[in-house]
């Protein structure tokens, strides 16, 4: 007798359908599960036996084959345990075959009969067929969210056998808690002066531009770009679902009510592996520290630290937006969208222009040289910092709140988005001319720039996107003089020494 | 090192080049093969030979004798005679010897000449006065406007500048003299046919265009580090006076002092913000009693020149209103546009545009995120 259980199994972020087949047949005693299981899968053998035996229910004495469809395709972890226990019990006659059509089934056992909450449950509720679904119930909330299916939450083996037997009603799935207040984000306002720093990271948020940030110890680069997500617009409905599904099958814990809607922060150490930062580790090709930045901020710390291999990494995913990992088994494409943000000391020594700094020129120059010249490249905005004096720390003038600021950015990403690209910095340098048109007195400054070897002829595209930017906060349709002399404050040359 | 009668007179062929071309031979040790009585085509040969026979005694070799021995006599043969003389053709250098007839006379005369003298352009044109002008590789944009300024005006006064063409103050100087068509006086470490630094490329070619270059060092050699002072000691042997216009408490410039207080040449320097690293050095030289310049007119009286200097536009007047405000929050050092822009109090975006005025107008300097004063150095009137 041959049951069929429609289950999931995921790869990279995105979830794939799997069809649990399960035959029980007369012969001797034997448990074989095909359809290229990997550990985890195969130890479900053990698991299911012990939950069957558990939960007071037979196990069946007799040729048991257990056939994950499509044998294709790799099955990692241990979800499908529930699957497998239901279509046993089901073959063997324990469960009305019929109670199962419709039904998607995720869940892993204990060897109690319990049911343990899903690792990365949204790729794998978004891939289930069926118009209904078990799962456990603590993961219920997530699959709520993704809302394909009418959701029945399991707390154990013995329940679900009792429900499907028509013996007992299924549990209400949980009410979706209503949206929790938003998190604190460290807000602008805590950084004092050092007004030109903070209108680079407006003018970052409202284009989309990656910023870097040179100063020595001290000089606030860390404190800039935790701040930056909280001037963010929040993420719409689809930017919301899609780092939702990242984090979700990254393992990581979602917020209470299932759904990330904010831009997230990643922040790795330096010491991180190129597999860590760009993903595709471990045969789930598990997504990367790029990929769960997507839709937010990616703040490197000591850029000059990384490994070139790690930094080297990241080219393409900002040059295209995604990633494509690949093992000799399978391969995926993970979304790898996000702002980066980059901080760095001068010179190896820390000091930089103050006065104990004792790095000769040949120092500095490799030092500068380890951030390799198309990884500076990617960097619209460059922006050059010293330590903050005294007085403007105990300034009386109060810094704007990351609120003000973010009203603006808000508006200046919808007036961005008019021009058909998702922002500023994706608008390719042909189109320039066309939406960030320059006035006579910008055009001016732009051409002294130019020729007094300020500006490279690629930087010139670079900095016209960031005073369109800087034209869009200010609410003007042309890009005048002081949206080009702001931009170029903006943009320390690689090759300043001393 | 005295004189080496055994070097004077000789004709400077490709054999002596080839020689002094040797790595750790100075002019000291050649002097003291040389005095073993045969020419330098013989030595030359001798060496290619592996010497046989007896070594001769070279001074400062100590336990390094072996290996400088062997490294000599694997260069005779791998050096190829024809290749160091067709450098010298192709890079259109010159070389004359002590005792020679095209010896410039001001270092013939010195405590310690130069034997062998390599140059480019003409050592005609190494006539009085000339005023060397160094300092600091590490300049404040304050130190790199006199520096200019000094070498315009004093070109003007129809001074020749002597330096090193180091980053810099050396750098800033000829610029300023070749901008008012002066007699530049370069002198290198290096051979002539290798600039260093690099970017100063084309102010060597400059330099041997307009005026003479010259050093010690034959074609191909690298400007290793006991160069320098070697170079500096005839900087100073050729200054009717030197001028240090920046300088740490350390630094080459004040081994050109040295070496022009044993001459008996006037020091001067030039004052700098107290605190600052950079005129370290020079405010100590005027605390010690050199002479306090702020300008060419300076210099020309300290040397007793009669003339005056050029003909010199007024600097532009200082801004007045919100520039002026902001211009006056800006020290005589780098300080960051950030800080500049947080003590004006005013929009940050107006802060920014007022500095990008202040810089085309000339009042600020700005490298990277950082600004500092400069003197607004006004176009010369006199050149196109």
């Amino acid at each position: 007798m041959i049951a069929t259980i429609s289950s999931a199994t995921v790869l990279g972020v995105t979830g794939h359908p799997v069809r649990v087949e399960v035959h029980v047949a007369n012969g001797l005693p034997a448990f074989n599960v095909v359809g290229q299981p990997d550990s985890s899968c195969r130890e479900a053998r053990d698991r299911t036996r012990a939950a069957i035996v558990s939960s007071k229910l037979t196990w069946p004495q007799a040729r048991i084959t257990v056939n994950l469809a499509p044998s294709a395709l790799r099955k990692v972890g241990a979800h499908l345990d529930l699957a497998m226990a239901l279509g046993i019990l089901a073959a063997s006659d324990q469960v009305p075959v019929e109670a199962l059509d419709g039904i998607g089934v995720l869940g892993e056992l204990g060897l109690d009969g319990s049911i343990r909450r899903l690792a990365g449950a949204v790729p794998l509720v978004d891939a289930v067929v069926g118009r209904r679904l078990v799962i456990p119930a603590a993961s219920a909330v997530e699959a709520m969210v993704v809302g394909n299916h009418e959701v029945l939450p399991a707390f154990d083996l013995v329940g679900v056998v009792a429900c499907l037997r028509g013996e007992v009603e299924w549990t209400r799935p949980p009410s979706v808690h209503p949206a929790p207040p938003p998190r604190s984000v460290p807000d602008l306002a805590d950084v004092q002066g050092q007004p030109v720093a903070r209108l680079a990271v407006e003018v970052a948020a409202a284009g989309g531009h990656n910023l870097l940030l040179i100063g020595p110890p001290g000089a606030g680069k860390t404190m800039l770009a935790q701040r930056l997500p909280g001037v963010l617009p929040p993420l719409d409905a689809v930017d919301s679902l899609e780092a939702t599904r990242v984090h979700s099958a990254a393992g990581l814990t979602l917020p209470a009510d299932g759904l990330i809607r904010h831009p997230p922060y990643r922040a790795p150490h330096h010491g991180a592996s190129a597999v860590a930062m760009v993903g595709g580790g471990s045969a789930t090709l598990r997504p990367g520290e790029i990929s769960l930045a997507t839709n937010g901020v990616l703040f490197l710390d000591e850029l000059a630290e990384f490994p070139s291999s790690v930094l080297d990494a990241l080219r393409q995913p900002l040059e295209e937006g995604v990633i494509r990992v690949s093992r000799a088994s399978a391969s995926a494409t993970l979304p790898a969208r996000f702002l980066l943000v980059g901080a760095m000391n001068p010179c190896p020594c820390g000091d930089g222009r103050g006065t104990d700094c004792r790095c000769t020129d040949a120092q500095r120059a490799r030092y500068r040289r380890r951030l390799s010249g198309p990884l500076a490249d990617r960097f619209d905005l460059r922006l050059e910092m010293g330590v903050p004096a005294v007085d403007e720390l105990l300034t009386a003038r109060r810094s704007e709140t990351s609120i003000a600021v973010a009203a603006r950015v808000l508006a200046a990403r919808q007036r961005a988005r008019t021009r058909g690209y998702r922002c500023n910095a994706d608008i390719p340098a042909s189109e320039l001319d066309q939406f960030g048109a320059l006035d006579v007195d910008a055009t001016a400054t732009l051409e002294r720039a130019l020729s007094d070897g300020t500006l490279s002829a690629r930087g010139m595209h670079r900095l016209r996107r960031v005073a369109l930017t800087l034209a869009d906060l200010d609410e003007r349709d042309r890009v005048a003089r002081s949206d080009v002399v702001s931009a170029l404050s903006m943009r320390a040359s690689m090759a300043v020494m001393v | 090192m005295s004189r080496s009668p055994a070097l004077l007179g000789l004709p400077v062929d490709a054999h002596l080049v080839a020689l002094l071309s040797l790595p750790a031979m100075g002019p000291a040790r050649l002097h003291s093969l040389l005095a073993t009585g045969v020419g330098p085509a013989v030595l030359w040969d001798r060496l290619g030979q592996g010497w046989p026979g007896p070594r001769p005694s070279v001074p400062g070799l100590g336990s390094k004798t072996e290996k400088v021995w062997t490294n000599w006599v694997e260069g005779a043969r791998e050096l190829e005679l024809d290749m160091v003389w067709e450098r010298l053709q192709q890079h259109e250098i010159g070389a004359t010897i002590l005792g020679g007839a095209a010896y410039p006379p001001r270092l013939a005369g010195d405590i310690d000449p130069p034997v062998v003298l390599f140059f480019q352009g003409r050592l005609d044109l190494i006539t009085s006065p000339l005023v060397a002008i160094v300092g600091t590789r590490r300049c404040s944009r304050y130190g790199h406007d006199v520096a200019r300024r000094m070498g315009r005006d004093l070109a003007a006064a129809g001074v020749g500048v002597v330096s090193g063409l180091a980053a810099g103050i050396d750098g800033a100087a000829h610029h300023g003299c070749l901008e008012a068509g002066g007699v530049p006086v370069g002198v290198v470490a290096a051979g002539l046919d290798t600039a260093y630094p690099r970017r100063h490329a084309q102010l060597h070619r400059d330099v041997a265009t307009s005026g003479v270059l010259l050093g010690e060092a034959p074609p191909g050699i690298t400007p290793e580090r006991w160069r320098f002072p070697a170079r500096n000691r005839i900087i100073a042997a050729l200054a009717d006076a030197v001028v240090v216009v920046e300088s740490g408490e350390r630094g080459g410039s004040m081994h050109t002092v040295a070496e022009a207080l044993r001459r008996d040449i006037p020091v001067l320097a030039v004052p700098g913000p107290v605190g600052s690293v950079a005129s370290a050095g020079t405010n100590q030289l005027l605390a010690e009693g050199a002479g306090l310049v702020t300008g060419a007119a300076d210099v020309l009286l300290a040397i007793g020149h009669g003339a005056r200097p050029g003909p010199r536009a007024e600097p532009p007047p200082p801004p007045d209103g919100e520039a002026g405000r902001v211009l006056e929050l800006v020290p005589w050092r780098a300080v960051s546009v950030d800080q500049v822009c947080a003590q004006s109090e005013l929009p940050v975006r107006q802060a920014l545009d007022v500095i990008d005025r202040l810089v085309t107008a000339g009042h600020l300097a700005r490298t990277g995120g950082f600004v500092e004063r400069a003197l607004a150095v006004p176009p010369n009137p006199d050149q196109r």
